[in-house]
């Protein structure tokens, strides 16, 4: 059997971070389970900026401004002692990540370069011309090189394995052989991700963003925290649901409907393409709902009046991606776009050294919530999350496996692995996972996506039912044990279905809008009822089960959110 | 004045003709062709998905960010190596008008099922250069209270190498890495010069010996590399300037090494390289055997062989050229000091 003293499962930044860490001195085994390469994993995506009040910039900012944005932009559903935790540390976490290499782009002093982000009182996003993401990614994974982290590529986690008190290790699946393994761990810290891949095409996330570690914690009797909260991006290419920045909009961009109206005067006449993200997404919804998208509910951004050379000059990447994954030159001709989801508020409920309540167990960045974020989150802060909590969970992870002895682990501990891959190729029906995969991201984009209401969230909770049992009946056709895709999909499907379930119920239950969640029926923010957390665990008939808990409020009395 | 907009969507039905081998069920590798209507914006990875959901769900292929910054899905179109998510797929059918497109895996790396090939070989390559930074004490302070300086024109050195997103494009279209399974590939040289001139490292030394020992000097600037990276990262030249930087440094006891100087020497002395005795320059006293096989090869056919260096006509220009590089050399190195 494999053993480490501490296994990482994902490798985007939290991950890799919480890996480095734990590996730092060199003293304990630990590795990394990823179902792709470390590189490939989505932090990489990330293009705008990392907030630290550095003050390189603006020098009057400081972590407490910083942590005011936070608590703002989250509806004040952030945990208040939480966000100044991660405020007051960022600026160490980056000069960290500099120190290891990261090339951040400079002052004029040589000094990290910020840049204006939305929703941020101060200049304060650290930035690498527009691959911060990447360059964070690559810049852990070469320090992981060097200290000797283990990375196991393209293997996929299948359950989490602990006694109710502790952890225990993993069971997985080596992707390339077939073969099924339990690994031993002392601590098993999840970093796996968000999960907008619930709403499938209507995502700016990749497509392996299938929130694989909450689903694992989920399952294992662990508790998630406030999944409800999506966060949506207004435009985002119809074919991908690959981002077009607010950049086009900024130039002088027009959103118009398919009937070629700007539509945005009947929802925000002053600020018009500019108007909060939110807003913005539920006008073109709107104009999609009532009949006026294009054939397959797009609307379009139209930059061609600004002319090729303009376009060359002030937007060229963007005109590159529009060339490139669009086919469309938007010189010539207006960018079909849908609103995209694009980000996980809620995830793997967690304390500020990303434990759960099971000893050993650990959650970070997307996947966890310590509750950062809250209902919506402020632009600049996911990489920050990811420093912050990944490096935290790997140092108590760190100190906790060297105080630690391995538990002996049960002799049918792979059963559960072995039972739910049998399941899935034993399957008696004609239903794939194509189908079954649209059809969720359908009913979760139509009931539970920009607009909701009690009426759409109770037929999407009666129809996750049923599409859990049909993917009950599924049947993989691919037999062959090596690299088999189709298997892996359906693994994700599954871990998919449990949570768009959670997600569905949490919005149903949640009778008012905050944040990035909007209901038509309760259109206000409702402190007096519901300025708690939604956290959800799993019934015996595999439903989710909600209570709720209070936030922590220390410093910020909660006011309207207005920009 | 408003006017309905209606897109530009054309359609095209394709024949998508893709390589096939799953081990343990096939003996060999074989061309399955799938029918497909293509329409504008359609990726080539938009296809191999549609192929998977509706027609044959064993087909397998890597992807996951599907917007070029993941360098999962490295495949070979036509025979070019590229990111199957950022190549329109119309635009090529429509080029060679014969409706049809040949997918099959990267070349140069071992086939593990259909269009997934085996990576690892580049990542263990690159592990050997030594890919991160190894802190330089003089640029980088000991606690996180304070940064580490580095200006704009330092960073801009090796800025662009950053962007590279190890999608091995260039390593399967590598001539050397084709003749040669110990080359290092473009990446990993590439990776280990972005290192090696960020003025907060320490560890150049190490890597330029890292480089030389998975064949640095083997490189002979195809330029296959630039040509096929979706980053354009210019792997090429970072080779060339990974060279550079060793000769730089005092490794002239290489036969890549002696070469280089060899051709900048009788270039600037004759005005063109002494072919003829540049099997000893560049080996030493062995260079000898070859001058000799190939002196009797020449006889053998009756020509006369000759150890000196002919005459051309205008061979003086070049000494003047290189007097004026030297000119500038002096005036920058001037600048440099001021």
């Amino acid at each position: 059997m494999l053993t480490y003293d501490v296994l990482i499962v994902g490798s985007g930044g939290a991950g890799l971070y919480a890996a480095l860490k734990s590996r730092m001195e060199e003293d304990l085994h630990v590795a990394v389970l990823t179902k792709v390469y470390p590189t490939r994993s989505h932090t990489g995506a990330a293009q705008g900026g990392v907030n630290a009040a550095l003050a390189n910039k603006d020098r009057t900012d400081t972590w407490e401004d910083h942590w005011f944005d936070t608590v703002k932009g989250s509806d004040y559903l952030a945990d208040q002692d939480a966000a100044e935790l991660m405020c007051r540390e960022a600026p160490q976490v980056i000069r960290e990540m500099e120190h290891w290499g990261c090339p951040f782009d400079r002052t004029k002093e040589g000094k990290i370069a910020q840049r204006p982000f939305g929703g941020a009182s101060k200049i304060r996003a650290c930035y690498a011309a527009d691959k911060i993401g990447h360059v964070m990614l690559h810049t852990l994974y070469e320090q992981g090189l060097r200290h000797g982290v283990n990375y196991f590529n393209e293997w996929q986690t299948l359950s989490l394995l602990h006694d109710g008190q502790r952890c225990l290790g993993v069971n997985a699946l080596d992707i390339r052989s077939g073969k099924l393994h339990t690994i031993q761990a002392k601590a098993v810290i999840l970093a796996t991700g968000g999960y907008g891949r619930i709403f499938w095409t209507r995502t700016s996330n990749a497509y392996g963003n299938t929130g694989d570690g909450a689903a694992l914690a989920y399952r294992a009797g662990l508790a998630l925290k406030d999944m409800e909260f999506v966060q949506f991006h207004p435009t985002g290419l119809r074919r991908t649901g690959i981002l077009m920045t607010e950049g086009a909009r900024g130039e002088g961009g027009y959103l118009l409907n398919a009937l070629g109206e700007r539509f945005m005067s009947n929802y925000a006449p002053e600020k018009m393409e500019l108007g909060p993200r939110d807003l913005v997404s539920r006008a073109i919804e709107t104009e999609v709902r009532e009949g006026r998208g294009g054939s397959d509910g797009e609307v379009f951004l139209d930059i061609t009046h600004l002319g090729k050379e303009r376009i060359a000059k002030r937007l060229p990447q963007i005109r590159q991606l529009c060339i490139d994954f669009e086919g469309v030159d938007p010189v010539l001709e207006p960018i079909p776009i849908k609103p995209t989801a694009h980000y996980s508020m809620g995830g793997i409920h967690t304390d500020f050294n990303g434990l759960t309540p099971i000893e050993g167990i650990y959650a970070a960045g997307e996947a966890g919530c310590v509750s950062v974020h809250g209902a919506n989150r402020l632009g600049g802060n996911s990489l920050l999350d990811i420093l912050v909590f990944g490096r935290r969970a790997g140092v108590h992870a760190l100190e906790y496996a060297r105080h630690t002895e391995f538990k002996p682990m049960p002799k049918e501990a792979l059963a559960p692995a072995e039972t739910c891959i049998k399941a899935l190729t034993d399957g008696d029906s004609k239903e794939t996972i194509a189908d079954i995969r649209k059809d969720m991201g359908d009913l979760m984009a139509e009931k539970a996506g920009i607009y909701r209401d009690a009426a759409g969230l109770t037929q999407a909770v009666a129809g996750l039912v049923e599409l859990k049992a049909r993917y009950k009946r599924l049947k993989i056709k691919d037999k062959s044990n090596i690299f088999n895709t189709e298997l892996g999909a359906a693994l994700e499907l599954g871990n998919m279905l449990d949570l768009a379930q959670v997600i569905a119920q949490g919005a149903l239950e949640r009778a008012e809008s905050r944040g990035a969640h909007y209901r038509e029926d309760f259109t206000k923010r409702d402190d007096k009822e519901w300025l708690k957390h939604t956290l959800a665990t799993r019934n015996s008939d595999e439903t989710p089960k909600l209570h709720f808990e209070p936030v922590t409020i220390t410093r910020f009395q909660p006011e309207a959110r207005t920009y | 004045m408003t006017e309905k907009i209606t897109p530009i969507r054309e359609k095209m039905l394709a024949n998508i003709r893709i390589q096939r081998f799953t081990p343990g069920d096939d003996r060999s590798s074989y061309f399955d062709n799938f029918k497909v209507q293509v329409e504008t914006g359609m990726t080539v990875l938009e296809v191999l998905r549609h192929i998977k959901n509706t027609q044959d769900s064993t087909l397998t292929f890597r992807a996951f960010c599907r917007s070029a910054i993941c360098g999962s899905c490295t495949v070979r179109v036509n025979a070019n190596s590229v990111l199957a998510c950022s190549t329109q797929l119309l635009p090529i059918i429509k080029d060679f008008g014969k409706a049809s497109v040949t997918i099959t895996p990267m070349a140069n790396l071992p086939v593990i099922r259909d269009l997934v090939v085996d990576i690892d070989p580049v990542i263990e390559k690159l592990a050997k250069m030594h890919p991160y930074l190894m802190e330089n004490r003089e640029r980088i302070p000991e606690t996180l209270e304070q940064e580490s300086l580095m200006s704009k024109k330092e960073l801009k050195q090796f800025d662009s190498l950053t962007d590279c997103i190890l999608c091995g494009a260039c390593f399967s279209a590598c001539s050397t890495v084709k003749v040669d399974e110990t080359y290092a590939g473009p990446l990993t040289i590439a990776k280990a010069y972005r290192f090696s001139i960020d003025p907060r490292d320490s560890f150049r030394g190490m890597r330029i010996q890292a480089s030389m020992d998975q064949g640095l000097w083997s490189c002979v600037q195809c330029r296959k590399c630039l040509k096929v990276c979706p980053k354009d990262i210019r792997p090429a030249d970072s080779i060339r300037q990974m060279r550079r930087i060793a000769i730089d440094d005092g490794i002239h006891d290489t036969a890549g090494s002696r070469r280089a100087k060899a051709y900048t020497d009788d270039v600037e002395k004759f005005g063109q390289v002494n072919k003829p005795m540049l099997p000893v320059v560049v080996n030493g006293t062995k260079g000898w055997t070859a001058i000799e096989a190939g002196e009797a090869a020449l006889e053998k056919h009756g020509l006369a062989p000759t150890r000196q260096v002919c005459t051309l006509p205008g061979q003086e220009g070049a000494a003047k050229i290189y007097a004026k590089v030297r000119e500038i050399e002096k005036k920058e190195k001037a600048r440099e000091q001021q």
